[in-house]
C-alpha cells in the first residue's frame, strides 16, 4: 500500500523556471526511501511541499489517502512529522521537556496526559535523563533527538528527514542513523530520508533520483546505484564498495557485490579459503 | 612564519553563572603553507580555537601569532583591518551571512571594503563565482533563491575574493552534494599548491582528511591532544579508537577483513595500495 503518492507536482520560486518539475514517485508504507540529488535539484523543495510549507504549482499530493488542500492541510501535518538540517535552528523550547511539549500544546493534549508522553518519547530517543537540560548544554546529536522526540510525540505516519545528520560529528551520525533504523523497524515507520550519504542510500529499501526537480532514476539501491555513468553525470556519487569491486575487476577478481562492503567483504573470505 | 597559540585558554560568559571554559592551555603551531584538518567532536573547542585567529575572540589568557602579528590577552587589536584580509574565515553557517540583493554585489562586498576599486571588485568576483562553480546566470540572482549548497558556494567565493594568505575553513562543504564537496576540496588544495595558501579546515569528514590534508589536529574537550601528520594519524590504530572515530572506508574494509581473519600486511592509504594488498593476501 502507498502511503504517499506524487503525482505531475511541480513548484516554482520565481515563476521562471521550475524548481520541482512535473515529479510524479510513491512510497510504500513501511518503507525506507532515500532522496539523492545535488544541491538545488529539488529535495528540501518537494519535502516542503509534502508538509504544505510551501504551496504547489500544480500536481496533486495524497497522504494515506486524503489529498492535500487548505482543507486538508492540518490533518495532514499531523501524518507527516520533519526533521531538519540544523539542530539549532528547530529548538524552539527553553528545555529539552517544553521543547517536545510544543507540538502537543499546539495540538491542544490535555496536560494531564502530557507529562506521560514527554517521558515516554524522550524515553525513546534515549533522553530521559536531560528532561530539564537547555539546548547549550546539549550536542548536536543530542539536540537532533530532542527534535525527533518532538515530532513522534505528534504520531505521524511519515517522518522526513531532511539532511538531519549532514551538520552532525561522526558519532552524532551514527547516533542518529541508528535511531532512525529503530524506529523504522520498531515502530514500521515510513522514512524518507533526503541525504547525500551514499552510505544511507545503500541500507535504504528504495531510492528516488532527482535532478533539476525532476525524477531522473528510482528503484532499489542494487539497481540505482550500479549506474555509475548516470550517477556521475548527476553529480552523485557511487558507494565505496562498488569503488573496490572495479578496482579489484581490473587487477582479476571479480567479484558479484558491488553495493554492500558486508557482503563484498564476505566475498573475499570466500576466495581467500579457496587459496 | 609562526601560526602559533601559546597557552591560550577562552572562557565564554566570565564571571557570570554560565561561564565555560572552551579552550584550556592550548599550545600548537600550524605549519605555515600546508593544509592542515582540525578534528573533534561536537563541543571540543574546534571553532572556538579558530575563531582566534583573525581576532573575532580574543584570548582569555595566552597569546597568538598569526604571520608578523601577535594578539594577546586583554589587550586591543590594532588594525584589526589588515589582520581579517590577512586570515580569511568561513564560518560553519556562512549562508546565513549573505545579505546582498544580488549574488555578485555580495561577493564584491569584501574586496570593496577592502578598498578595491569597483571594476576590478567585479572582476575578482566574477572570477571566484566561477571557481566556485556558479556560471554567469548566477550573478544578478538574489542570494536568496538559491539552495543551501548553493548559498554555500556564494559564501566561499566572497572570502576567496578578498585573497587572504590563511584560509580558515569552518566546515566548508556540509551539506554539499558530493560532486561539489570534492571541487570545492580541490579547490583548496588547488590554492594551497598553486598560491602556497595555508589552509586550516575544521571537519568532520575523516574522508577528506585523508584525502586532502597535510596534517591533522585533535582537539579534545578544549585541548590540542595531537599534532601529527595524516599518514601517522590514519596508520595510528590506537589514535582511531580512543576518539570513536569512524575511519574512512579505506581503512575500514582493512579492518572488516581482519574481523574475518585476513590480515593485509602495511599500511594502505589509497585504493590502488589497498587492492594490491588484497590481491597479494587472496590471490
Amino acid at each position: 500500500m502507498n502511503i504517499l503518492e506524487i503525482k505531475d507536482l511541480s513548484f516554482s520560486y520565481d515563476d521562471k523556471s521550475d524548481a520541482v518539475d512535473q515529479a510524479s514517485f510513491t512510497i510504500a508504507k513501511g518503507s525506507y526511501t532515500t532522496i539523492i540529488g545535488q544541491n538545488g535539484s529539488g529535495k528540501s523543495t518537494i519535502a516542503k511541499l509534502v508538509i504544505g510549507l510551501l504551496e504547489k504549482k500544480a500536481g496533486t499530493i495524497i497522504v494515506d489517502g486524503l489529498e492535500l488542500s487548505s482543507e486538508t492541510i492540518d490533518k495532514i501535518r499531523q501524518k507527516v512529522g520533519i526533521v531538519f538540517q540544523n539542530p539549532d535552528n528547530q529548538f524552539i523550547g527553553a528545555t529539552v521537556s517544553d521543547d517536545i511539549a510544543f507540538g502537543l500544546e499546539n495540538h491542544c493534549v490535555d496536560p494531564k496526559e502530557m507529562d506521560d508522553i514527554i517521558h515516554h518519547f524522550a524515553d525513546e530517543v534515549n533522553m530521559l535523563d536531560y528532561l530539564q537540560h537547555e539546548p547549550t548544554k546539549l550536542s548536536g546529536g543530542q539536540k537532533q533527538r530532542v527534535a525527533i522526540a518532538g515530532v513522534l510525540a505528534m504520531a505521524p505516519n511519515i517522518l522526513i528527514f531532511d539532511e538531519a545528520t549532514s551538520m552532525l560529528d561522526p558519532r552524532g551520525k551514527k547516533e542518529i542513523n541508528d535511531l532512525i533504523d529503530e524506529i523504522h523497524e520498531e515502530n514500521d515507520m515510513t522514512i524518507i530520508s533526503i541525504t547525500h550519504d551514499i552510505e544511507e542510500v545503500v541500507h535504504s529499501d528504495h531510492v528516488i533520483v532527482l535532478s533539476e526537480g525532476k525524477v531522473i532514476m528510482e528503484g532499489k539501491p542494487e539497481v540505482v546505484l550500479a549506474k555509475e555513468k548516470e550517477l556521475k553525470a548527476l553529480s552523485l556519487d557511487v558507494p565505496f564498495a562498488y569503488k573496490l569491486n572495479k578496482a579489484l575487476g581490473l587487477k582479476g577478481i571479480k567479484l558479484k557485490e558491488k553495493i554492500h562492503m558486508e557482503r563484498l567483504v564476505d566475498e573475499l573470505c570466500q576466495l581467500a579459503l579457496k587459496k | 612564519m609562526p601560526i602559533s597559540f601559546k597557552e591560550v585558554s577562552y572562557t565564554y560568559s566570565p564571571k557570570t553563572p554560565f561561564a565555560y571554559e572552551a579552550l584550556k592551555g592550548v599550545n600548537v603551531n600550524f605549519t605555515e603553507g600546508k593544509i592542515t584538518a582540525i578534528i573533534g567532536s561536537t563541543g571540543s573547542g574546534k571553532t572556538t580555537l579558530v575563531q582566534h585567529l583573525n581576532a573575532l575572540l580574543l584570548p582569555s589568557a595566552g597569546e597568538i601569532e598569526v604571520l608578523d602579528r601577535k594578539i594577546k590577552a586583554n589587550i586591543p587589536v590594532k588594525d584589526l583591518k589588515s589582520l581579517r584580509k590577512m586570515v580569511g574565515l568561513v564560518f560553519q553557517f556562512p549562508e546565513y551571512q549573505l545579505f546582498e540583493e544580488t549574488i555578485l554585489k555580495d561577493v564584491c562586498f569584501g574586496p570593496l571594503n577592502f578598498g578595491i576599486e569597483p571594476q576590478e571588485a567585479i572582476k575578482i568576483s566574477k572570477e571566484m563565482l566561477r571557481l566556485v562553480g556558479l556560471d554567469e546566470s548566477y550573478d544578478e540572482r538574489s542570494p536568496l533563491e538559491l539552495s543551501g549548497g548553493q548559498k554555500r558556494k556564494v559564501a566561499i567565493a566572497g572570502i576567496l575574493a578578498i585573497n587572504p594568505q590563511i584560509l580558515v575553513l569552518d566546515e566548508p562543504v556540509a551539506g554539499l552534494d558530493p560532486q561539489s564537496s570534492k571541487a570545492m576540496m580541490k579547490l583548496f588544495v588547488e590554492l594551497n599548491r598553486r598560491y602556497n595558501k595555508t589552509i586550516l579546515i575544521v571537519t568532520h569528514n575523516m574522508e577528506h582528511v585523508l584525502a586532502y590534508s597535510d596534517d591533522v589536529v585533535v582537539v579534545d574537550q578544549g585541548s590540542v591532544i595531537r599534532h601529527v601528520t595524516k599518514d601517522e594519524f590514519f596508520m595510528d590504530d590506537d589514535i582511531l579508537n580512543e576518539l570513536k572515530i569512524a575511519p574512512p572506508a579505506i581503512i575500514n574494509v582493512k579492518a572488516m577483513l581482519k574481523a574475518k581473519g585476513i590480515e593485509l600486511k602495511g599500511h594502505h592509504l589509497d585504493l590502488e595500495s589497498l587492492t594490491d594488498a588484497i590481491v597479494k593476501e587472496i590471490w
